[in-house]
């Protein structure tokens, strides 16, 4: 449970450093491969990287398994596109706003949530993001079902032109590290280490003196405002919104994200929406039946790798005892 | 508004209930005594509309449609628990989920490479294409009656299953005290098994009946078991009674808020705005009322364990 | 003088009355033992004084503060600390993280995000003087689940004491203990009551004896009797119920 452990292995830190930097040049690399419509993808990825992490904040470190998340994603898209509509053009100042409307969601829904437990959270979670997605199907002034288009994208300042793909990318790729930086801090914090504690053992926290119900509620709620974050850029990059966006089954996909990646893992939301991302895209391209695939996948980690692909590479940081499951796992078993 | 109309509703919600029992009943099977989350169940329902919508369109026999449809439903149910129930058993919810997700895109998969990715025609029967007098006033379709007979029989059916036999004793232990059942249960796998191929059939006659009245289509799984969800998590999962309370309560609810709601807030508000607002609150309705209720009994309406 | 009591504590349970009136009382540095036959409603009374149940009726106050109603935390922080029937620690942490997170709880707010909790020198050092208190002094580095059965239950001590209680509520601590774990719960029982009241739940009665200065009766979710240990031993109801060929013995 506790994050004491040193990082005694260079390439834990050299692994993500280098990442990084591939993720930094990659738009200015990029067209001299005729590779211009990937910074577009890799930023969608970026985004999608940046929620499951906020996912697996929740669900990993939190140990609540919410089958809304794509609400909160909603909710801060739609904050966004009516502030613009209010007249609000700086890009931070919507972002800032995003977080907040999706903040103050999270704090409603999770007040009430966050009484129940295990399938039960998991299904009043849906319950109130499903009701966020009706909300937004009758919003006809912001288009309904059909979604709604931003004209323009918001003005980043500091001389950013945010119309340019590369330069959006750029904020967008700082924005995503700090919030990573940020959550990968915070599981080290006092906070972070109050809500694994709760994670493991509930009762015991609370015979300990903790406030259980308002540790998780603002975890809920930090998990939520990044995820409205998340909305923002999406609707930052596309211009576009739509209800379909808030569907239960974008929850669901999420969380199929953040386990594929390894639940509780440093990583497992940035690989975890990588690998999903990369081969939803690629399959789509070269088949009409590119579910299968990704279904045949889900099975294969569950029944075989069940903490993740994260747990792969290494030990799961959130320290869930002996790793049963990953390759180590996998190697001892067959020898 | 006529009160007609009113009751018409509201046998309709009844007969959308008993089918939306039909699926709850296997899923709280499965999750009391298995402690399982199965999202594939929908699935196992998709797959009972098409194999019937198949057979009925090649037989011309209603009845050999349903029986197809249902025993074709129980074999892929008992291929589904041999292959990979069974493995997940213990493992935990979340990967339980994940799992049975991974199940949903396989089948959806397989269902467009057989059948093609547009929706397919199921028909009514052709005997029962007219309608019955319900009440002097009252003409009712006969096929929407018939899948409230049978939807009346086969909730009968399982609780005589339930409450009246060994194999029910075993689901009722099971669903309040897993231990104990273990420790009664002398062949607990094959008893799994059996539960989950009951399941497999209640959702295979709920997907052969169901067919006619919605486009058999991919995703029509997913789209009916949210609802199923919502209905055991209202009834309180595990407990069959509480379902079968709360698929009424859904049923009722759901077809009453989209029958009533928008012709009300005509009366109310701004003809645009009601267009807005109607079916968004009609949508909502079982949520909230998921939500009321797990607000004031966070274990379901029927906690089958504490 | 009192330090903590409780006035007609009630809770049903359908047509079960498992709390029936229970008023007990404890003064400052008594260990006060609580006894009764399997299902007399023991651990019952533990959840209500602890918060973990509401109570359908009556009061209980420490130290001039009304308890009733409050949450569990809450109770904690106003002074009354428990331990579990069942062990209950977070066995894949080390003793060290065990110890630094119930003092954490004591010392600061657990709701900054940031700033390396590990780092906290404070925080280390309570949390290495606790192991010391309860004899785990040499274990920091353990990890929980992998101690001896007593030695979990000193360090499931060890986190209620974080909490500096006025009252300690010790759920049957020598249960599942042989002698020698036993005699050493009762000399560490024997320590904390220099600076606590006690309310002890306990199975065994050797050790009720030795430690107890006042020792209630629970049966049938009602006080039986209370009294001193030759009190209790020498009641004829409660040799009736209870006790018979054990005081014997």
């Amino acid at each position: 449970m506790s994050m004491t452990t040193k990082e005694t292995n260079p390439m834990a830190v050299a692994g993500p450093a280098l990442v990084l930097l591939g993720l930094a040049v990659f738009p200015a690399v990029a067209p001299h491969f005729g590779l211009d419509y990937y910074t577009g993808f890799v930023m969608r990825m970026l985004i999608v990287m940046l929620i499951a992490t906020s996912l697996n904040y929740l669900m990993g470190y939190g140990g609540m398994v919410a089958l809304g998340h794509a609400g909160f994603v909603g909710v801060g898209a739609y904050a966004l596109v009516a502030m613009t509509e209010a007249g609000v053009t700086n890009a931070w100042a919507l972002w800032g706003g995003a977080m907040l409307a999706a903040a103050v969601a999270a704090l409603l829904i999770g007040a009430v949530s966050l009484r129940t437990k295990g399938v039960y959270f998991i299904m009043i979670t849906l319950a109130f993001a499903q009701m966020l997605y009706y909300l937004a199907v009758s919003l006809r002034v912001y288009g309904g079902d059909d979604g709604y288009n931003l004209y323009s994208r918001p003005v980043l300042g500091f001389g950013l032109d945010a119309a340019d793909d590369a330069t959006l990318y750029w904020v967008v790729l700082a924005v995503c590290a700090a919030c990573f930086l940020f959550f990968h801090r915070s599981v080290g914090s006092r906070f972070g280490q109050a809500l694994v504690g709760i994670r493991d053992n509930e009762s015991r926290m609370m015979a300990l003196g903790y406030p259980v119900f308002l540790l998780k509620l603002q975890a809920f709620v930090i998990a939520a405002a990044v995820a409205g974050l998340g909305g923002a850029l999406m609707v930052t990059q596309n211009s576009f919104i739509s209800p379909s966006s808030m569907h239960w089954s974008q929850s669901a996909v999420l969380i199929v994200i953040v386990v594929l990646g390894g639940l509780g893992h440093r990583w497992g939301g940035v690989i975890g929406a990588a690998v999903w991302v990369s081969l939803e895209e690629t399959l789509r391209m070269s088949t009409e039946y590119w579910h299968w695939p990704l279904g045949a996948l889900l099975i294969t980690i569950i029944l075989f790798a069940p903490e993740g692909l994260g747990a792969l590479f290494h030990r799961s940081p959130a320290g869930k005892g002996e790793g049963r499951g990953g390759i180590f796992y996998l190697l001892r078993r067959s020898a | 508004m006529d009160s007609i109309f009113i009751i018409e509703q509201l046998i309709n919600g009844i007969g959308y209930g008993l089918m939306l029992f039909l699926l709850a009943a296997g899923l709280t099977l499965v999750f009391g005594v298995m402690d399982t989350m199965n999202l594939a169940h929908g699935t196992l329902f998709m797959f009972g509309a098409y194999i019937a919508a198949t057979v009925h369109e090649a037989s011309h026999s209603f009845l050999a449609a349903v029986l197809c449809g249902v025993l074709v439903t129980m074999l892929i149910g008992a291929l589904l628990e041999v292959t990979l129930m069974r493995r997940l058993y213990k493992r935990n919810h979340l990967n339980q989920v994940v799992a049975t997700f991974g199940v949903i895109l396989l089948a959806d998969d397989f269902v467009k490479w057989m059948w093609g990715a547009s929706p397919i025609m199921a028909s009514t029967p052709a005997a029962l294409a007219g309608p019955v007098q319900l009440l002097p006033d009252l003409p009712y379709p006969s096929y929407r009656l018939l899948i409230l007979v049978a939807g009346v029989v086969a909730a009968l059916a399982l609780y005589v299953v339930v409450n009246h036999t060994r194999l029910g004793m075993l689901v009722r232990a099971g669903a309040s005290d897993r231990p104990m059942a273990e420790l009664m249960g002398v062949r607990v796998q094959s008893v799994f098994t059996l539960v989950f191929v009951i399941g497999a059939a209640l959702a295979g006659v709920a997907g052969a009946l169901m067919g006619p009245l919605t486009s058999v289509q991919i995703g029509m799984g997913e789209g009916i078991l949210i609802p199923a969800l919502v209905v055991i998590v209202i009834g309180g999962i595990g407990s069959v009674r509480g379902s079968f309370v709360a698929a009424m309560l859904v049923g009722v609810v759901d077809t009453a808020g989209r029958a009533f709601v928008p012709p009300l807030l005509r009366e109310v508000m701004a003809p645009a705005l009601a267009a807005d607002v109607g079916p968004a609150l009609a949508g909502i309705a079982m949520y909230v009322l998921m939500a009321v209720v797990l607000c004031f009994k966070p274990g379901g309406l029927f906690p089958a364990r504490g | 003088m009192t330090l903590f009591s409780t006035r007609g504590l009630v809770k049903q349970f359908g047509s079960l009355r498992a709390t029936d009136d229970v008023s007990i009382e404890v003064a400052p540095n008594e260990v006060h033992a609580l006894i009764g036959p399997n299902g007399a409603g023991k651990s019952t009374l533990v959840n209500l004084i602890s918060g973990m149940l509401p109570a359908d009726g009556g009061s209980i106050v420490l130290d001039g503060v009304d308890l009733t109603g409050m949450p569990p935390h809450k109770r904690v922080r106003a002074g009354l600390s428990r331990c579990f029937q069942v062990t209950n620690l977070f066995k894949k942490a080390t003793v060290l993280s065990n110890l630094m997170l119930a003092v954490q709880s004591h010392r600061g707010s657990s709701f900054l995000p940031l700033g390396r909790r590990d780092g906290e020198a404070e925080l280390i050092e309570r949390a290495v003087a606790l192991a010391g208190r309860v004899g785990l002094g040499s274990e920091l580095d353990r990890i929980a689940g992998s101690l001896p059965h007593g030695a979990q239950r000193q360090l499931d001590v060890a986190l209620a004491l974080a909490a500096n209680p006025k009252l300690l509520l010790l759920d049957e601590p020598m249960a599942g203990m042989g002698p020698d774990e036993s005699a050493r719960m009762v000399e560490l029982i024997q320590l904390l009551r220099r600076d606590m009241a006690i309310l002890l739940i306990e199975h065994d009665m050797d050790a009720v004896f030795r430690l107890a200065d006042r020792i209630s009766v629970l049966v049938y979710g009602k006080v039986l009797a209370s009294g001193n240990a030759e009190q209790i031993k020498s009641h004829p109801e409660v040799q009736a119920v209870y006790l018979g060929s054990e005081v014997e013995a």
